[in-house]
């Protein structure tokens, strides 16, 4: 085996991706039958046949016209998107403000290293004080979660510019506000996305931590009641839900950014 | 090809490794041993617990050393019953979830609780700990009586006791439930929201230590109704496996943990070390101070001998309860399908999905002649 040697066939990696998802799977079921065989009346690792009904129960529509998905969908995606689009706009500033300017570099990075060491979720009693427990409540533990993380991304994307970039820019006729906006802003662009696509987890674990406790819809909400009455079948349903939606982001995110920064694919 | 079979290779070994460590012992068709002299190893079964005023006797039984709740350590009455009780503490909620997966073989929950649970695991009730009566509270700011709730709303934990306290409440003083609006909220966040008089919490559901702490703190709340309106109907209790009971051990293993309860319950009964068990068990209940802790007692009322708890168990009374409970937990969803609950030893309510079973009270009874 030669280290990063590449196939030399296209379709062989992506078979064996389909393999690993696929035993993945398997693996699951294997453990479901088993645990059944134990005891047939088993919830808590539901057969497809269980999981189906979750899933009936959850797209089932009540007489108010709405099914849990949908809500709880509705609900925490407004939340996740309100919050990380509110750590993104902050980080930019205060990332890119660190990586240009030394007064600044001096003033945000001692506290930016000490907040992004705290674990939102261990504070979430001190949200409720802070904040109120609406959906600022939410949106505030995404942002102090993320923003110490993305902004010191960026401000190490920033500092990794070399001089001579910046010099040339300013031999050109530059001024230090076009050269953050129109050279390093734009350096750093691949860097922020890939921040931002890193923080989609956090952010949902966050998230859904402070919905188990408070709030009477969403996902967080929903994944603990269900538990609690252990209807598994509908948690596994709403992981699923998760991981998917978790994987498109992904993908999504990744998407945009070869349609932005195609100059920097190699 | 040699990356495709190290991947495998790699594969194959999570599985093996991945499915070993949960595999649970296999239930024996053994008959199960009369407790005369202890014969061979102690089997090993857990208990899982949460901090709560009747649970944490079983913490306080590890600390006088009646159980040793580490596995392979035996306490005295764990001896005397040849069992090896492992003690795993831990929050409410997981606690349900550890049983309703078969990882442990008893729990500590409420009646209402355990419904959900039955029709998966074929479920046991062999002990009652405790009734709530006034430990669940309705805390209000600025309403007097149960027919201002009338529009309001009320937050607590859906599809809990502190939902079917309220409920229950409601029906006495003729509210109909869709009045009051209903909004799901952890207790503690709840009693915090209106400690701080967050704008909106005037009336909250909850339970000790929450309650206590809300009434502290801000002045000006008052406990609208609590659950002393529905004695004996929030029941907290040991529920163990059906299939735990009749593996070897299995009796002892009931036995010892009534014996312990019960060698607790004296110490607090008897006036010379009330204060010192009520200190031991406020200490696992929140570290309480004693003032606390007996305020909360009165809330909690401990069901101390096995005669109480057997007549309890037979009484007409929770036979009625557990009706209520399980029409409370079909119209709310709580459970998808009606669980057979029955009262009686195996023989007679074998095929129950959850019974209420005297039978180890009744032999507890016997011995602690």
């Amino acid at each position: 085996m030669i280290i990063r040697k590449p196939f030399q066939e296209k379709w062989k990696p992506i078979l064996i991706g389909l393999i690993s998802i696929f035993l993945m799977i398997g693996l699951y079921f294997f453990m479901s039958f088993r645990q059944h065989e134990i005891n047939p009346k088993d919830t808590t690792i539901p057969t497809i046949t269980q999981l189906m009904k979750g899933f009936s129960k959850i797209t089932a529509v009540s007489h108010r016209g709405q099914t849990w998905i949908g809500q709880d969908s509705k609900a925490t995606l407004y939340r996740l998107f309100l919050g990380i689009g509110m750590s993104v706009i902050l980080s930019l500033l205060i990332g890119l403000s660190m990586g240009c300017f030394a007064f600044l570099e001096a003033f945000l990075l001692p506290i930016n290293a000490l907040l992004a060491k705290l674990p939102p979720t261990a504070m979430l009693a001190v949200f409720f004080v802070l904040t109120g427990t609406d959906t600022t409540m939410f949106i505030a533990m995404i942002v102090f979660g993320l923003t110490p993380t993305i902004s010191q991304n960026i401000y190490l994307a920033v500092k990794q510019i070399p001089m001579e970039t910046i010099y040339k820019s300013y031999t050109l006729g530059g001024n230090s506000f076009e050269i953050v906006y129109k050279i390093i802003f734009k350096m750093v662009l691949p860097a922020i996305i890939d921040s931002i696509r890193l923080s989609i987890g956090p952010a949902m674990v966050y998230l859904i931590a402070a919905e188990m406790v408070v709030g009477d819809v969403g996902f967080g909400y929903r994944i603990r009641i269900q538990s609690r009455l252990l209807n598994m079948s509908v948690v596994y349903t709403y992981l699923a839900f998760l991981a998917f939606f978790g994987f498109f982001m992904d993908f999504l995110l990744k998407y945009i950014k070869s349609r932005l920064c195609s100059w920097q694919r190699t | 090809m040699k990356n495709l079979f190290i991947l495998v290779l790699i594969v194959s070994l999570t599985f093996t490794f991945g499915c070993g460590g949960s595999t649970p012992p296999p239930a024996t068709d053994k008959p199960v041993t009369v407790q005369a002299k202890p014969v061979g190893e102690a089997q090993k079964f857990s208990l899982a617990w949460s901090e709560w005023p009747g649970w944490s006797v079983f913490g306080v039984a590890h600390e006088l050393g009646i159980l040793d709740g580490k596995e392979g350590k035996l306490g005295t009455i764990e001896k005397k019953y040849n069992v090896d009780i492992i003690l795993k503490e831990m929050e409410y909620d997981p606690c349900i979830t550890v049983y309703g997966s078969g990882q442990v073989d008893a729990v500590c929950l409420t009646n209402m609780d355990t419904l959900p649970n039955c029709l998966g695991v074929k479920s046991v009730g062999i002990l009652p700990n405790d009734t709530s009566e006034g430990g669940d509270m309705c805390i209000v700011v600025g309403i007097k009586t149960p027919a201002d709730l009338k529009g309001k709303t009320v937050y607590g934990l859906e599809k809990s006791v502190s939902q079917y306290m309220l409920v229950r409440n409601l029906e006495l003083n003729n509210i109909k439930e869709s009045e009051v609006k209903w909004v799901n909220m952890d207790p503690a966040a709840a009693a915090t929201a209106m400690q701080q008089k967050k704008p909106g919490y005037d009336a909250i559901v909850a339970w000790n230590p929450f309650c206590l702490q809300t009434l502290a703190t801000r002045t000006d709340s008052t406990v609208l109704f609590d659950s002393s309106t529905i004695p004996g109907e929030i029941i907290d209790m040991v529920i163990v496996k059906d299939s735990s009971l009749k593996k070897k051990g299995g009796k002892e293993f009931a036995l010892a943990l009534l014996d312990a309860y019960y060698q607790v319950m004296d110490r607090l009964k008897d006036p010379k070390t009330e204060d010192e068990t009520l200190k031991l068990i406020a200490e696992k209940f929140s570290n309480l101070s004693l003032e606390d802790m007996r305020k909360v007692k009165k809330g909690t009322k401990y069901i101390y001998t096995p005669e109480e708890a057997l007549k309890f168990f037979e009484s007409d009374k929770i036979k009625k309860t557990m009706e209520l409970v399980v029409d409370f937990c079909v119209s709310h969803a709580v459970v998808d399908k009606k669980p057979v609950v029955k009262f009686g030893n195996e023989k007679d309510a074998g095929d129950a999905d959850f019974r209420f079973d005297p039978t180890y009270l009744k032999e507890i009874i016997k011995t602690r002649k």
